[in-house]
């Protein structure tokens, strides 16, 4: 097993590995093969089940569900790839995220009206909640890793006790009862169809992400030039290009191909005064607002990780402790600020759970702890420390959750689908070390 | 949630009995005592909780235990066991030397209390199993239709909704009660015999959506992909059968976040945010069980026991109990047929669903306050019981 650190950009085109020609290919675009395998994985799910469903479920309707279900544990995931490939395992982000979403409920339901008399008409009093909710998030991680980094108990045992201890304190907030009717404006983090971005936005932001695409190549090339590394090929740089533009503008297409429930949108069309069309009223929703939530926690998350010095002291301690002790990195402040990061991320996923909910059960978050680890190992990170990539995990989460969607789309009960996410998880990590070895 | 699961496992257990009972014969009609009407001056009644701690015992059971026996000129005396078999024999012990001459036993287990009963009958004391069996020939038991649960949910639905696409949730697929006992009362009600003729079909499956570990979030995900698939198909959902108020829950969430509209959902448990549920037209019924009728029927027949009314003869008086939950098969005691093979008295109330219509119930029985129950609902669209 290797402990180097293999965050930065594999260097593949000094040395191709002239096996077969895609490899080439694939080597000279400087393409991660690993985050490629996944991708075309997951392509392969979606297609097996579009076939299986007789052409039913590759839909933008179905997809934007599946997108929805999956990006709570994504967002947890991109923390949790920094905990392992810095040691450490997080066992606790289950019940902290029903921790956080029950306060959230209790506080728009009960503590923000009744103790500091804020009534519903309150302006932004779900932000006012959130920002709450992200604190305690923070400051439960913060002791947690404080625990951890300092006084030095395991992390496994300091969020063992965690999981058990936080999901003691929810029955106590709560008395076991469901808590419901959360804030409009609050609901909205959940997507649903007034939950999203709506069509024009969509596009905007499709034509953001291919200048952006664009941009970074540009800048990639001119600072390689600036230095004296070796450029990609130009072909190679025009294919990224264009890939990368439109993937981003097919993605809003597809989103704003999901139209509002006919339901929704001729109620609508009623209190506004819309005639509505032979073919319906249809409203493209576009990108759910979870999933920009997603997309934009995946991109600080990454950019953390590879850019920022806090990111590379994580990976650079996973990959060896002592040498990044040795070469004057204060380990311990960088593994509390892991564990702070992760409670912010918990808030984070607590609120999409308790939005899409409209409040907060006792069982909010149970065995999350379990699909965001499974889906931080699908996604390439390694418990041996120091490997591990943000993308990754997120389409990690992606996998997993499409597994469980598509097989209880077809009809699977939950013990079926338990064994094909077992065999799968086992399956991916067994194929990456595979991989791995081979290629060391 | 270990409440729920150890209520579960109560209910399943005495599901199971009733499954091998078959029917109950019937009591000779006539010849029972009204309880309470001879009741002695200074009989002491004395209960054993084991765990007192989970709200409803004191919220709702004792209260009504208590007022019931007190009001037929009785002594009141408890204790609590605190979860553990052992302390509930030393409890026993106690209640039956401070002079208890009827006890009512909320066992913790079934089988660790069999000493106490040994004891009590020598003592010639008579012994009530409240809610949960206990397995001795000599005991009279009290306790809900766990099958008239199912039945009743599935009944307001088939109601409602006699003809068309229905979709399954279950609980756990683990649990006795999802699997097996909740389902069967569905079939009792009617469901199995309108799917064999056609007029409903099922669109998840024949046997349904099984919800791991009865979880709202995991209900949530699974009926949305029930959706997506139902629109896909470009079938429209009728009715949705839940098993409980957790995964009715879930399933409300769904159908928010898909817009879908809210065609008439069952569930179980009487919860707070699901009685909401029902006044605001989200969910249509919840079965729930009174647990105040409950303790006023073992009062009286504590008190009955007492003034000496033998087991066989024993008749709840009329009008204690609430109407629609006394047993269906009338107010005298009937046998019941354990799963051990002994047959004992019994009175086995019925479960309550509530509609819009019928939620005042739940604030009567001190289940809901009427804040809770009536959040956000829109005066003009409001249930008899939020206005």
């Amino acid at each position: 097993m290797t402990n180097v650190a293999e965050a930065a950009p594999i260097s593949g085109q000094t040395q191709p590995p002239a096996r077969s020609s895609l490899r080439d290919v694939l080597a000279q675009t400087e393409i991660d093969l690993r985050l490629f395998g996944m991708l075309v994985a997951l392509g392969l799910i979606l297609l097996i089940f579009n076939i299986l469903s007789g052409g039913k479920f590759f839909q933008p309707t179905n997809m934007v569900t599946l997108a929805v279900q999956a990006s709570g544990v994504a967002v947890i995931a991109t923390g949790m790839v920094l905990v392992i490939v810095s040691r450490n395992i997080d066992l606790s982000v289950g019940s902290l995220v029903g921790l956080v979403a029950m306060t959230y409920a209790l506080l728009m339901t009960d503590w923000l009206p009744n103790i500091l008399g804020m009534n519903a008409e309150f302006p932004f009093r779900w932000v006012i909640a959130l920002a709450i909710g992200v604190i305690l998030g923070a400051g439960v991680g913060a002791l947690q890793g404080f625990i951890i980094a300092y006084v030095g108990v395991p992390s496994f045992i300091v969020t063992l006790g965690g999981l058990l201890t936080i999901r003691g304190v929810i029955w106590y907030l709560s008395s076991g009862a469901a808590v419901s009717g959360l804030d409009p404006g609050f609901q909205l983090i959940g997507g649903g169809a007034q939950g999203s971005v709506g069509g024009t936005v969509t596009w905007i932001l499709g034509v953001l992400g291919c200048v952006a695409v664009v941009a970074l190549l540009f800048n990639s090339r001119r600072q390689r030039r600036r230095f004296g590394f070796a450029l990609r090929p130009v072909w190679a740089e025009l294919l990224l290009g264009v890939i990368g533009c439109v993937t981003m503008l097919g993605l809003a297409a597809f989103a704003n191909n999901n139209f509002w429930p006919k339901g929704l949108a001729e109620r609508y069309a009623a209190e506004n005064h819309i005639t509505v069309p032979a073919g319906g009223l249809l409203i493209p929703t576009g990108f759910p607002n979870p999933i920009i939530l997603l997309v934009g926690v995946t991109l600080v998350m990454a950019f953390i990780a590879t850019r920022r010095k806090f990111g590379r002291y994580v990976y650079a301690y996973g990959g060896n402790p002592d040498a990044a002790e040795l070469a004057g990195i204060n380990t311990r402040w960088t593994i509390l600020k892991t564990y702070v990061l992760m409670g912010v991320l918990c808030a984070l996923a607590a609120a999409i759970a308790s939005a899409r909910l409209n409040g907060a059960t006792l069982d909010v978050g149970q065995s999350y702890e379990l699909y965001v680890i499974a889906a931080a190992v699908v996604g390439g990170t390694s418990f041996a420390g120091g490997i591990g990539s943000i993308p990754g995990a997120v389409l990690g989460a992606f996998v997993m959750q499409s597994l469980a969607y598509g097989l209880s789309f077809m009809g699977v009960n939950s013990p079926g689908q338990n064994v094909v996410a077992g065999i799968v998880l086992i399956l991916a990590v067994g194929f990456d070390t595979y991989n791995r070895r081979r290629g060391s | 949630m270990f409440n729920r699961k150890l209520a579960a496992l109560a209910a399943a257990a005495v599901i199971g009995f009733n499954a091998c009972g078959g029917g109950a014969t019937t009591a000779p009609g006539g010849s029972g005592a009204p309880a309470g009407s001879a009741a002695a001056g200074g009989c002491t009644v004395g209960v054993s909780w084991n765990n007192f701690q989970q709200p409803r015992w004191a919220a709702h059971d004792e209260p009504n235990l208590k007022g019931t026996v007190e009001a037929g000129g009785g002594k009141y005396i408890s204790a609590d066991a605190n979860l553990v078999a052992e302390q509930q024999l030393t409890d026993v012990d106690t209640l039956i030397s401070k002079g208890a001459k009827v006890l009512v036993l909320l066992a913790q287990s079934g089988t660790a209390i069999l000493p106490a009963l040994k004891k009590a009958s020598d003592a010639g004391i008579p012994v009530i199993a409240y809610d949960r069996l206990i397995e001795d020939p000599g005991v009279l038991y009290i306790t809900f239709n766990n099958q008239g649960v199912g039945e009743a949910e599935a009944k307001a639905i088939l109601t409602k909704v006699p003809k068309g696409n229905y979709v399954l949730i279950k609980g756990d697929p683990g649990d006795a009660n999802a699997s097996t006992f909740l389902p069967a009362g569905w079939d009792a009600a009617g469901l199995k015999d309108k799917v064999a003729s056609g007029d409903i079909k099922i669109l998840n499956g024949p046997a349904g959506t099984f919800t791991d570990g009865w979880k709202t979030e995991k209900a949530q995900t699974n009926m949305e992909a029930i959706i997506d698939k139902a629109v896909a198909d470009g079938t429209k959902i009728d009715a949705i059968l839940a098993e409980n108020d957790s995964t009715a829950l879930g399933v409300v969430g769904a159908l928010t976040a898909k817009s879908y509209g809210f065609p008439p959902l069952s569930g179980q448990d009487g919860d707070p945010a699901n009685l909401n549920n029902v006044a605001l037209g989200k969910q249509y019924v919840d079965v729930f069980k009174q647990a105040n009728e409950l303790g006023k029927a073992a009062g009286a027949a504590a008190l009955a026991l007492c003034a000496g009314t033998k087991m066989a003869d024993l008749k709840l008086p009329a009008g204690l109990i609430a109407a629609g939950v006394e047993p269906t098969a009338g107010l005298s005691a009937q046998d019941f047929k354990t799963p051990g093979g002994t047959t004992v008295k019994s009175f086995i109330l019925q479960p309550t669903p509530l509609t819009a219509d019928t939620l005042k119930t739940a604030i009567d029985a001190g289940q809901v306050t009427k804040d809770a129950l009536c959040k956000d609902v829109d005066p003009a669209k409001a249930p008899p019981a939020c206005k």
